[in-house]
Order: C-alpha cells, then structure tokens, then sequence
C-alpha cells in the first residue's frame, strides 16, 4: 500500500507539469500566434541541451539517496570545458576534444565520489567545496578570458539542425535520457538506485553496492556536466569560463519540479526532462511576448514553490 | 543527549574544531606578517573586521538554521530587500532612526514569508528557500526598477561610526547579538528545543516540543539578524545595486560548515562560526597583500571546506588521534 | 511594469482573455540587448532608445538578462530574430556570445549589430561605439597623472573577468602607461564580480598591501561605490583618489566627499538614441556618412567605414566641479 502511494507522487508531479506546460502553450497561442513554426521548436530544444544534461546528472544523484546533491555541476561545465580548450592549445589533437571534455568531466565527479564515499563528507559540504574549487579554478587559470580555436567540425555538429531538431539535443540528450529511463525500469541497477534512495540502510542489509553505485552516479553526474560543457564549445565556438554560471540551482530546480524527492527514491527521469521543457518553453514564452526578463526567475521560483506545496498538499489529502 | 552536554559550555570556551580554527587563524596571521611587511598594521586588521560583519551577523542566523536541520539560500537576497527599505526611508527624510528599525523589520517580515512556506507549508528548506530566491530577486529588480539608490544621506553612516568608551558601534552589536544567540541557545528552552529538533524532529515531536513555533520564530530570528546586516550594508556603502548580497548565503554556509556546525543539525557552534568567517576573511586579505591575484579566493574557500572537515574525517579514524584527544 | 505583471500572469495562471492591445504591425522594430538589466548605465541607454524610437516612428524593444550570462544573453537575441525584429543590437558580454545566431539573422535579413560592447570579426553589421576602446583605456591614465604624477603606483578593481570590453579597456591602460609614462606602476587587475561589497573588501585589501598606491581605478560602474567606500573607511581621503567608469549620479556624492577625484564616461542617452538611429538606417538600407548630422543628438557622428564603427564622440570627465550639471 505504502508504495502504491508513493508512486503517485510522479505521476502526479508529471500530470501537474504536463498541464502547466501546456497552460504556457494555449497563452503564448492566444497571445501572440506567430510564435507557432518549426523554428521556435528549434530554439526551445537548442537552449534545453545544456540544461537536459547537467538536470539529468542532478536527478540521478538525488534520487540514489544519502543526502545526495551535486552543487558541483555548474563549475564542472565550466572546468571541463577550459580543460579541453587548454588542452587543444597545448597541442592535444582537437580530434580528442569531445573525449577529453567528457573525461575530465567524469574525473572531477569521481573526486565529488571519492569525498563522499571515502571521506564520508555529506554530500552537501563535499560538492559545495568543490562548487568553489571548480569554479574559482576554471575563472582563475583563464584570468577570465574565453579561449578560442574550436575546430569547425565540432561547429558544424553543435549548431547543426536536423528536421528541426537541433543535433546536439538529437545525438546527446535524448540518447542519455532514454539510456537512463532505460537503466532506472528495467535493470538491477535502476532497482538499486530506488532501493538505496528509499532507505539506504535496508539496500545495504540485502547486499546492494551502496558505496559503488553512489561513486559511479556522482562520476556519471560529472562526465554529463562535461557533455554540456562540451556542447557549449561546440555551440559558442570558444570556451567561456563562466558558462556554467547558475548550472547548480537551475538543475536542482529542473529536477525537484520534476518531482524527484529531494530525499531519494522517488522519482523518475521522465519528470526531470519534462521539467527542463517546461522551464525553458516558459522563458521563450516570456521572451517572445517582449515581458521584462525580471520576471523570469521570480515565476520560476514561485513555480517551484507552487509545485512543492501541491505535491505536500496532495500527500495530506490521500493520508 | 548531545544537547543536554553542549548546555553547560560557557560563552566562549571552545572544542577540538575551535581550537584548530584559532590555531589556523593564528598561523596565517603569523605567515602573512613574515611574508609581506604591510600585514600586520592596524589599518589592515580594521579593514579585515570591517570586511566581517555583515557575514558574521548573518553566519550567527545560518549557526541556528543548520543547528536545527534547515538552511535559507536566499538570506542574500534578503539582505538585499531590507536594504532597500533602509535606503527608501533614509533618502526620504535623512531620519537615522527610523532607518534603524526599518532594517531589522523587513527581516522579521521576510523571515515569516520564508517560514511559512518552508515551515507551514512542510517544504524542505533547501528547495523552498531555492524558489523564494528567484521571486526575492525579481521583488529587488521591480523595487530598485533599474536605478541604483545611490548618494544616500550620511545620517546613518554618522550614527553608526562613533564609538562608545572607545568601541566602535559595529562591534558592540556583534557582541551583543553573540551574547543574545549565545543566551537563547545555551540558556533557555529555546535552545535546548532547536537542538532536539536538529537531532531528530519525529523524537522532537513526540516528546512534547512545540516543533513548528520553534522552527518559525529560529527562521524570524535569522531574518532579523539579516535585517542588522543590511542596516550596516547602507551604512557603509550609502548605495543599494541590483546585485547586492548575491554571493552571501553560499559564504555564509561555507563559514559555518567550516566552524563545525553540522548541517545535519543537532551540534552547532558559534564561537566556531565567528573563527570560520574570520579564517576566511584572514586568508582572502591576506592572499591578495601577498600577490595571489583575487580570482584564487573562491578556490580557498573550497579547499578550506574539504581540507578541514576531510582533515577530521581521515583523522577520526586513526585510533591514536582519537586517543590524543581523549586525553587531552 | 503593471501590464508586464498582467502579461506574466497570464502566461502563467492562463486567465484567457487579457489580450493586449494589438500591435501596430506596420511600424518598423529596432531591438537592444544589453550586457545585464537592472544597472543605471544600460537604463539610460533604454531612455535614449525610447526617445529615438519616437523621433523616429519605431518601435523599440530593450531585454537583457538578469546575470551576466553569456547563454541567457543568447536565448534573447534569439528569441528577437525568431519574432522577426529587423535590427537587433547587442552589448556583447562576449564576441561568443552572438557568434552562434549570426548566419541565422543573416538568413532572414535581420540586420544584426553591436552598441556599447563590441564583436570584431562577428559579421555584425556596424558597431555603435561610445568611444573607442583606446580612448578610454588611456583617457583615465593620462587624467589620473595630471592628479597624481608619473612616478605613482594604481591599483585596478574590474568587476566580472570574463567582460571582454572591460578587459580591452585595461589592456589600453596597460599599454598607455607602459609607452608613455615608464615610471608609472600600474598594479595587475583584480576582478571583484558585480558586488559592491567585494569590490570594497578588494580595495581595501590593496590599499594596506601598497601602502604607496596614489590612486584605483574602478572599471566596472558597479565597483564603483565599492572603491569609493573603502576609500573613505579606510580615512585616505586626500591620499589616495579614485577614479572609473561610472555615470554622474552614482559617483556624485563621492566625487564630493573627495574620494573620487574624477570619472571617465559619456552620456549613455545619447548612445542609446544613436543605437536606435542605426538600426533604424540599417533596416532602411542607407549606408552612414562619414559624419552624420542627427537631429536628437549634440553633437555629429563620425563613420569609419574600414572598421565599421559608428563613434559617438570622445569621453567625458566629470569633476566635482561639473558633476551637478548633469543627470544621469
């Protein structure tokens, strides 16, 4: 019974965004009817990329449990990138740009893994130390400077646009996100991640590697943070080292609307695109009735709040 | 248990954690003065104290927060609201006074909007005060509408700059607001409460504590601290810009992390969070007199964090430092 | 701002049929992005615009994003050239920044152009220029040497380093000193972000480590009141001048206080009015003269065809002497 009802709270998160989602599409048809074509199709999916992937490692984190939180991920963007783009300039094949991006991004998640499985730092201090460090070091090694001399078959991929579907979003997000709906259903591990998400001390009594798949989600975490860094070079054309600039509350606002209990366990991936969607169609909205971007994020914080509140207001209603 | 011990600490004295922070603090202050000439002058450690006291009245609120499992990521942007109402009320009439309590007021104001929804409303403080973040910034934008309060009397600048028996005003407030937390924490049922939620709010329930009342009045207090802040914020810089306190709440929590306070709840540390905002004042002043250019100083801080609590993590698990400390 | 508030519930909550007024679809739109809303300087640019746009029958559109984000700056000039705008000015944070949407403004003939903050070898069509980036850069050093003298050590405290036309700015001063005056010392930047407060912390900071420093320069207008404070706090007035980039309003009460010996800047209005003219020319297809005679503007525009820039004129230097006659 007590997980039938648990099982709800998804469905209900989702039906709630689904509905929200499309309560800004009927306003923008009544408001301003020219926005519907294939190109503002294009422009939602284009600047939801970054976001889907750095959201997804976020969700995954959260939902395994143990406090789990990546306030890391903006700086991760933003580090992984530089790394590849110094890297080329030390004379790396620009072929191995998209590997070393990944990789370093993967790396620099493992050490968020190290310090919270092998220093048992809550995950909160251990990513929020590193939110500092990657961050700081990403601005400080460039002194600020974007770094230029990304090769134009990277261009050609970044800002390509297939059927309307930017080739990025094509090739990258949808991909991962299939793969780890896939992987949360209908494998072991899927099972794990909700079991130790749900209470970690009996997941480790029936004998799930707790430790292991807690250290290869906080990497996973990292090496999609480096995907969308290396979606950034691809796209900008140079490595910014701010790009990841408010990565860290964003993701945690796509994947807590998306209805991933900040204390594990509950949720799915689904919710967390869903939300990605929703937030970035709501700024396209905004922006294309010409509303002062100053109400961007207040709406999104008073959505999050309004999601929050339903969700707790449901949960009294049924219990 | 745990609560019942930390009660009989006295006002300032200290543990293993804030022994170690004093010696770090005492270490820099040392190296910095060998390695560069200009540091040890009283003018710069006036300037490091300056530099300190917005952070540490607002690390004394998050002290409380964390100590009894929450923690507020928009108290920035809450400085920055009260701050506005500091600058309209002085830019109206000059009145020192009036701008005095309208600090303070505003904090106690936003301190309720923010518990009602995370403490009413049953959010989890970091995702509620996540979303309260962005409506505050949009609430700063639409009231400063693009202009800065820039050019403010000196009326309030003039008040708190005197000094009383020879110490200056921001000074006495830290201490007396230090004494006043100290008090309510170490000294009352209060306290002994925020401790028992922190340690585990179902027990806390069950055992007959007004859970809720104590929750929303510990986050009136952090906003009403918030609101002293603001009040030396104009003070000081006689300007309010769009992006104030954008960059306070992750120093804050960084500063009381480092000072022991756990955010787990249940175990917090005052003295601890005044040395945490001190040690990272203390390093970011002295890295730059000593040529490391300022873009470093976020990274300090991080390594600071991890070094210090991976430090004792490693070190809890040696047996002969636990057996040090036994003895000592 | 009210029926912005109406606009935005109604995307949001969906109340049916608060339709807006129909727009008058036969007017030509010129648009500005700029670096980040909010801040005095860019607001007077939206003043000016407003004025060209009803001098010259357009419509005008001014949105930017609410941090320095080079991707929210994108989102916005994308969402312009999906609407159709057919001039869309940009301050770039960076020439990164627009690089991605160029060929498709391009596609549909939108005339893409920068004002304010300049992308070189974009493809932009013209850039709108307040002054050239060498004026400026060297304008500041060779004022601040009439106050100071040559043989001198300055600080500089920039805000984000990540702001490309600041950072050109610098590089000018750097050059500046080095070929004309080999004596001066000018200290290596030092980025404080868009807090006023660690722009403070950082001047104070390089105040005490060059106790010999004459004079910081505060490039961004938002560590301009940070500059000005610590300054005075640290009671150098006299001994140490600022001087920045910052509009007459800001720096007022500190050019009068005698912490800001001066400020370089030109009139953001006349800049905006300038920007608005352009892309109305541009969506006319006349070309720009080598000097233009504009009638809602002081003083003739100057056309460098080879380089492309549209330049407003040289700096002004406001002093205490001259502040109060202007507004801005």
């Amino acid at each position: 019974m007590k997980t039938l009802r648990n099982l709800q709270g998804p469905a209900l998160t989702l039906t709630l965004l689904c509905g929200l989602w499309l309560i800004v599409i009927l306003g923008l048809l009544v408001l301003k009817p020219s926005v519907y074509n294939l190109g503002t199709v294009t422009t939602i999916l284009q600047f939801s990329t970054i976001l889907a992937l750095v959201g997804l490692g976020q969700g995954l984190v959260i939902l395994a449990g143990g406090s789990g939180i990546d306030l890391s991920v903006g700086g991760t963007v933003s580090l992984s990138a530089i790394v590849g783009m110094l890297g080329v300039k030390l004379g790396l094949p620009p072929v191995l740009l998209p590997v070393v991006c990944i990789l370093a991004g993967a790396m620099l998640g493992a050490l968020n893994g190290w310090l919270v499985n092998g220093l048992a730092l809550l995950p909160f201090i251990a990513t929020l130390g590193t939110f500092f460090v990657y961050s700081g070091t990403a601005l400080a090694i460039t002194g600020g400077a974007a770094q230029a001399g990304v090769p134009s078959w990277l261009l050609l991929w970044g800002r390509g646009v297939a059927m309307g579907i930017p080739v990025p979003f094509l090739t990258l997000a949808i991909p991962c996100f299939a793969l780890a709906g896939l992987l949360l259903l209908s494998t072991a591990w899927g099972r794990w991640i909700y079991a130790m998400g749900f209470n970690e001390r009996s997941a480790r009594l029936v004998g799930i590697p707790v430790d292991r798949v807690r250290f290869i989600l906080y990497s996973l975490s990292g090496a999609l943070a480096g995907a969308a860094g290396l979606v950034s070079l691809a796209w900008l054309g140079s490595g910014r080292p701010n790009i990841g600039q408010n990565l860290e509350l964003e993701s945690l606002t796509a994947a807590m609307l998306g209805g991933i209990a900040i204390t594990g366990g509950r949720g799915g991936v689904g919710g967390v695109f869903a939300a990605v969607l929703l937030l970035v169609t709501l700024k396209t909205g905004l922006l294309q009735l010409n509303i002062n971007t100053v109400w961007q994020v207040g709406i999104v914080g008073g959505l999050l709040v309004f999601v929050l509140l339903a969700d707790r207001l449901s949960q009294r209603w049924r219990s | 248990m745990n609560a019942v011990r930390q009660l009989g600490n006295g006002v300032f004295s200290m543990n293993g954690r804030e022994w170690s922070l004093l010696v770090a603090c005492l270490l820099a202050i040392i190296i910095f003065s060998v390695a560069s000439p200009h540091y040890a002058t009283s003018g710069n450690a006036a300037t490091v104290l300056r530099n300190s006291v917005e952070l540490l009245l607002i690390g004394l609120g998050m002290t409380l927060l964390l100590a009894m499992g929450g923690i507020d990521v928009s108290i920035g942007i809450v400085m920055g609201l009260a701050a506005i109402a500091i600058g309209r009320v002085l830019g109206a009439d000059g009145n020192p006074v009036l701008a005095l309590v309208a600090g303070p007021v505003v904090g106690a104001l936003l301190g309720c909007v923010t518990a009602t929804v995370v403490v009413l409303g049953r959010v989890p403080a970091i995702v509620g005060t996540l979303g309260l973040l962005g409506v505050y910034r949009t609430a700063v934008f639409v009231l400063l509408g693009g202009q800065w309060l820039s050019g403010l009397p000196a009326s309030l600048t003039n008040l708190l700059a005197t000094t009383v028996l020879g110490v200056p005003v921001p000074a006495l407030v830290i201490v007396a607001a230090y004494l006043a937390v100290w008090l309510a924490l170490r000294r009352t049922p209060y306290g002994l409460h925020l401790l028992a939620i922190g340690n585990s709010e179902e027990k806390a329930r069950l055992s007959g504590i007004p859970v809720i009342k104590i929750r929303f009045v510990t986050f009136v207090i952090s906003g009403i601290l918030t609101g002293v802040a603001a009040t030396f914020y104009v003070a000081t810089y006689r300007n309010v810009e769009m992006t104030i306190g954008s960059t306070l709440a992750l120093d804050a929590i960084a500063a009381v992390i480092l000072g022991g306070t756990s955010i787990l709840g249940g175990k917090c540390s005052l003295i601890g969070t005044v040395l945490g905002v001190l040690l990272l004042r203390i390093l970011q002043n002295g890295l730059l007199l000593i040529g490391v250019p300022s873009l470093w100083q976020p990274v300090v801080t991080g390594v600071l964090i991890i070094g210090v609590l991976g430090f004792e993590a490693i070190s809890n698990r040696f047996p002969v430092v636990q057996l040090l400390r036994a003895r000592a | 701002m009210l029926s912005q508030f109406k606009k935005a519930l109604a995307v949001s909550v969906l109340s049916l049929v608060v339709a807006t007024a129909a727009h008058a679809a036969d007017k030509h739109k010129v648009a500005f992005v700029p670096q980040l809303i909010g801040i005095p300087y860019f607001n007077a640019m939206e003043a000016g615009g407003n004025r060209a746009a009803k001098d010259l029958g357009v419509d005008f559109i001014y949105s930017g994003p609410v941090d320095t984000n080079p991707v929210d700056q994108l989102q916005i000039v994308q969402n312009l050239i999906d609407q159709g705008v057919e001039a869309i000015s940009v301050s770039v944070l960076d020439a990164s920044s627009i690089a991605p949407v160029v060929e498709s403004a391009k596609a549909k003939g939108i005339k893409l152009f920068t004002s304010d903050s300049d992308a070189p070898d974009s493809g932009r069509a013209v850039y709108v220029a307040q002054a050239t980036d060498e004026g400026l850069g060297t304008t500041i050093v060779d004022e601040l040497v009439k106050r100071v003298g040559e043989d001198a050590t300055i600080g500089i405290v920039s805000g984000e380093a990540t702001a490309s036309n600041l950072n050109a700015w610098i590089g000018f001063m750097q050059k500046e000193a080095a070929a004309k005056y080999p004596k001066l010392k000018l200290l290596a930047p030092q980025f404080a972000g868009g807090t006023a407060e660690r722009a403070a912390q950082i001047s104070g900071d390089l105040m005490a480590a060059n106790p010999d420093i004459k004079a910081i320069i505060a490039v961004a207008s938002s560590t301009c009141p940070g500059v000005a404070q610590a300054i005075e706090t640290a009671g150098k007035i006299g001994s140490v001048i600022g001087a920045g980039y910052c509009s007459p309003n800001t720096a007022r009460s500190y050019l009068k206080s005698g912490a800001f010996g001066f400020t370089v800047l030109w009139d953001p209005e006349q800049l905006g009015y300038l920007t608005v003219w352009a892309g109305k020319q541009l969506i006319d297809g006349k070309s720009f003269e080598a000097e233009n005679k504009i009638a809602g503007l002081d003083k003739p525009v100057t056309y460098d065809a080879a380089k492309g820039i549209l330049l407003l004129g040289p700096p002004a230097v406001f002093t205490k002497d001259n502040v109060d006659k202007f507004n801005f």
